[in-house]
């Protein structure tokens, strides 16, 4: 007890030090240096550490992949091609909190972390690692975002970990999802009325139409908007909007629209037809990005994250 | 011959070890010396057939079509490869390649390019004129979103993880195809694209940069009167020796199933730096700069799947003796014989492209069958990778051949199921996959259906993603099975003597 006690005081040194590590440690340490020593001393460097809850749930959407695991070596890097440096160490895994399906990560597996403060870890310290994805080969090598000392307590939202199938893999994070809500005039909840194709009108050049293999071959959805949630109010309660029916790569991503489909729609001004060269049109949008259709089922999620970005 | 091999090993048994090893090492260095002192490379390696895709990702299920190849030429250890394969971990992040740091036999994934999460179009290649011993990469990438944009961008280090720069952007393109030459005072990058901004729809347009990027020009190449534009492939070839060539389709009438369309070929002697690049070969028939191979091929287009689960309408090659500018190779596709949906044919010009053979090369009309790829080795040897749809099947050849295919070896890398898996999006396999040659190796990449089962892979092949050849399954490797998907395969073959 006395040794863990001096080691977190060393600890509680080196964060004082260093006004609180660029990682999570400094978002979420905001007790007193005294009290986070006391805490380290009674309950261990774990639950020292541990940050708020939407503090580290915030930490956990922008992660992609979470896990807690034990430092192995410094300097160093757990396969060939990762680029060996002072910030990269080499973690032990002993669980995955959060992963893409379509990595593969498991317990035991030595992952390689570009740390943002390298002297924050010795060999042996036990850690919950928040990174983002940074070179795959023979092994996993990640970026940190955040960590905290031991193993997270209270369980993060874990997104699409451990699914080894191919659904869910093109999820959007929160931060992704509030990205694209930004980036949107209008984000509506609607129902689609009807779908029609939709030629381009030839341009006034006189320049013939393109034939390309990423055609996007426009259609027109009419949705009738029962609520906008982002945006101004939509004249007739109807909007046109243009997408690409294709299944070309280019347009693999794009929303397809059915009739009578329910969601909530993240729309742009049309600006990528061609069709916006004679001027603006009322109530005409493109629903172009991953994502910008999203099933009702997601409307809480949506509302919240427009109520708390 | 089993006799002669036991009698030898009997002999080996019972002489005196300690004398005879010693002594046949001496003999064996000295025959390795003598033939290396005559010029004759080591004993060629074997054929190797390797999945792109990392152990790290085997959770992975995407349609990684549409590969491309790019080798350090002075460091041909390593390799860049790509594919239509996602970002792995980021909607947001960068659309990752392949890199290959020990000449193909490990890769790994590397988010580099300027494209977020996927191309929908990229093709690569790496000169050696600068510095660089893992460089230089240049890229020509499509960037789908609202709208499609082409970056021109370059690497000077594949193995790092910083985001190509970006050298040039522009819209209204498809289609770039990179090649690239190394000089001293900076290379040479040669991008073919299909350019919907040139004037009177002559759209064939090679995009030159003799800077290393710095700066391009974008040169169109088709002099003749198009069908409002010409075909998407525009495909250029680059000798040692400065002699650029390119090929594209000159649509001459398209009715929106079927191109009719020359087989144009244009060629620049000085690397496409003079003022009017493009414009010293022309055909006899109209004195317009671009040799016609052939003339009014009836091309059928179809963007949705019409083989197997294939498009088709725009696939072409062209390769040139890098030793010997004036042999050039010409392949394409078109409606061949009734009842056949797509056929390839090979033809070859000896004179700088003047004149070319009237008839395809011997054994070279390859029926149903797609995405060529041509590429002229060293020591002359042509070798042709296609695609063909047999019996339900795709198989994938290279064929070699040192005598213009009246004598040739043929070699199937893969002969997968056509049927599975269903396709996500189109191209299914890609609009095309590529080969090029090495010191004594041709190198390439194609797509395939992934079913971990060696009865697919003649020549063997080595997965580096977890699966079970016995029970022919993927797995994540925690053991949870994986839907068999498209993926990007890596090769090597031996040239032929």
């Amino acid at each position: 007890m006395r040794r863990a006690y001096t080691e977190a005081q060393e600890k509680c040194a080196k964060v004082q030090e260093k006004e609180v590590h660029v990682k999570i440690s400094s978002l979420f340490l905001r007790v007193s240096f005294g009290g986070a020593c006391l805490l380290l001393a009674l309950c261990g460097c774990a639950k020292a550490a541990a940050p708020q809850a939407t503090d580290r749930a915030a930490l956990a959407s922008k992660s992609s992949i979470i896990f807690s695991g034990t430092v192995s070596q410094l300097a160093g890097a757990s396969f060939a091609d990762v680029p060996k440096s002072a910030q990269t160490i080499v973690v032990k895994v002993d669980s995955v909190a959060k992963k893409p399906a379509a990595v593969s990560l498991k317990k035991g597996d030595r992952v390689t972390v570009e740390v943002k403060d390298p002297s924050a870890f010795q060999e042996g310290t036990h850690a919950t690692f928040y990174t983002d994805g940074w070179i795959f080969g023979a092994g996993v090598a990640v970026k940190e975002l955040g960590h905290e000392l031991g193993t997270v307590v209270a369980p993060v939202r874990v997104t699409n970990a451990e699914k080894p199938s191919a659904q869910g893999k093109d999820e959007l994070s929160d931060q992704e999802l509030i990205e694209r809500m930004k980036a949107s005039d209008f984000v509506v909840v609607g129902r689609v009325m009807d779908v029609r194709k939709w030629n381009a009108p030839k341009p006034k050049s006189g320049a013939p139409s393109r034939v390309t293999e990423h055609d996007p071959d426009w259609h027109e959805a009419v949705v009738e908007v029962q609520s906008v949630l982002k945006g101004g109010k939509v004249k007739g309660n109807k909007v046109i909007v243009r997408f690409p029916n294709r299944n070309d790569v280019a347009w693999v991503n794009s929303p397809k629209f059915a009739k009578n489909q329910r969601g909530i729609f993240c729309l742009n001004r049309d600006q990528s037809t061609g069709a916006s060269a004679g001027g603006q049109q009322a109530n005409v949008y493109t629903c172009l990005g991953h994502g910008d259709a999203l099933p009702i089922s997601e409307e809480a999620r949506v509302r919240a994250l427009l109520k708390n970005p | 011959m089993k006799a002669v091999a036991s009698s030898r090993l009997r002999f080996l048994a019972s002489a005196h070890l300690t004398l005879f090893l010693p002594a046949l090492a001496v003999f064996l260095t000295m025959m390795a010396g003598l033939l290396v002192a005559r010029g004759q490379s080591p004993a060629p390696p074997s054929i190797t057939v390797v999945d792109l895709i990392p152990a790290s990702l085997s959770g992975e299920s995407n349609q990684d079509s549409e590969p491309f190849l790019a080798i350090q030429n002075q460091n041909p250890q390593v390799m860049v490869a790509s594919a239509f394969t996602p970002n792995p971990f980021s909607m947001t992040g960068n659309a990752p390649v392949y890199v290959s740091q020990d000449g193909g036999k490990t890769w790994t994934l590397n988010a580099i390019t300027p494209v977020q999460r996927m191309t929908c179009d990229i093709t690569h290649a790496m000169a050696t004129g600068e510095n660089h011993p893992r460089g230089d990469l240049h890229a020509g990438t499509l960037a789908c979103a609202t709208g499609i944009t082409l970056d021109e961008s370059e690497s000077n280090d594949v193995s790092l993880t910083t985001t190509m720069n970006v050298q040039s952007t522009r819209g209204n393109v498809d289609q770039p195809f990179v090649r690239a030459l190394g000089v001293a005072s900076g290379d040479r990058i040669y991008v073919g694209v299909n350019d919907f901004s040139q004037a009177n729809g002559r759209t064939a347009t090679i995009d030159v940069s003799v800077d290393g990027g710095a700066t391009y020009k974008s040169i169109p190449i088709e002099s003749r009167k198009t069908a409002g534009q010409d075909g998407p492939s525009v495909r250029p070839a680059v000798a040692n020796d400065g002699t650029v060539y390119a090929a594209f389709f000159g649509w001459r009438k398209f009715d929106g199933k079927t191109a009719t369309s020359d087989v144009v070929v244009v060629r620049d002697d000085a690397a496409a730096t003079g003022a009017n690049p493009f414009q010293v070969l022309k055909d006899r028939s109209d004195k317009l700069p671009g040799a016609i191979v052939v003339k009014n091929a009836q091309i059928p287009w179809s963007n949705a799947p019409a083989m197997g689960q294939e498009r088709i309408g725009s696939t072409l090659s062209i390769a040139v003796d890098p030793n010997h500018s004036g042999t050039v190779y010409v392949s394409w596709a078109d409606k061949g014989s009734k009842g056949d949906i797509y056929t390839l044919h090979v033809r070859s010009s000896a004179d700088r492209g003047v004149t070319w053979s009237k008839t395809d090369l011997p054994r070279t009309t390859i029926h149903n069958a797609t995405n060529v790829a041509l590429a002229v080795a060293n020591n002359g040897v042509v070798g042709f990778l296609y695609q063909q749809l047999s019996n339900g099947r795709w198989v994938t050849h290279i064929v070699q051949s040192h005598d213009g295919f009246t004598t040739s070896q043929d070699r199937v890398l893969a002969t997968v199921p056509a049927d599975q898996p269903v396709g996500q999006f189109l191209p299914y396999l890609g609009d095309y996959d590529y080969l090029l040659s090495v010191s004594n190796e041709f190198r390439g990449v194609f797509c395939a259906n992934n079913t971990p089962d060696f009865a697919n892979f003649p020549q063997g092949v080595t997965y580096q993603r977890a699966a079970d050849f016995n029970a022919k399954t993927l797995n994540d490797g925690s053991g949870n099975p994986v839907p068999i998907s498209i993926d990007p395969f890596y090769f090597s073959v031996p040239v032929i003597p």
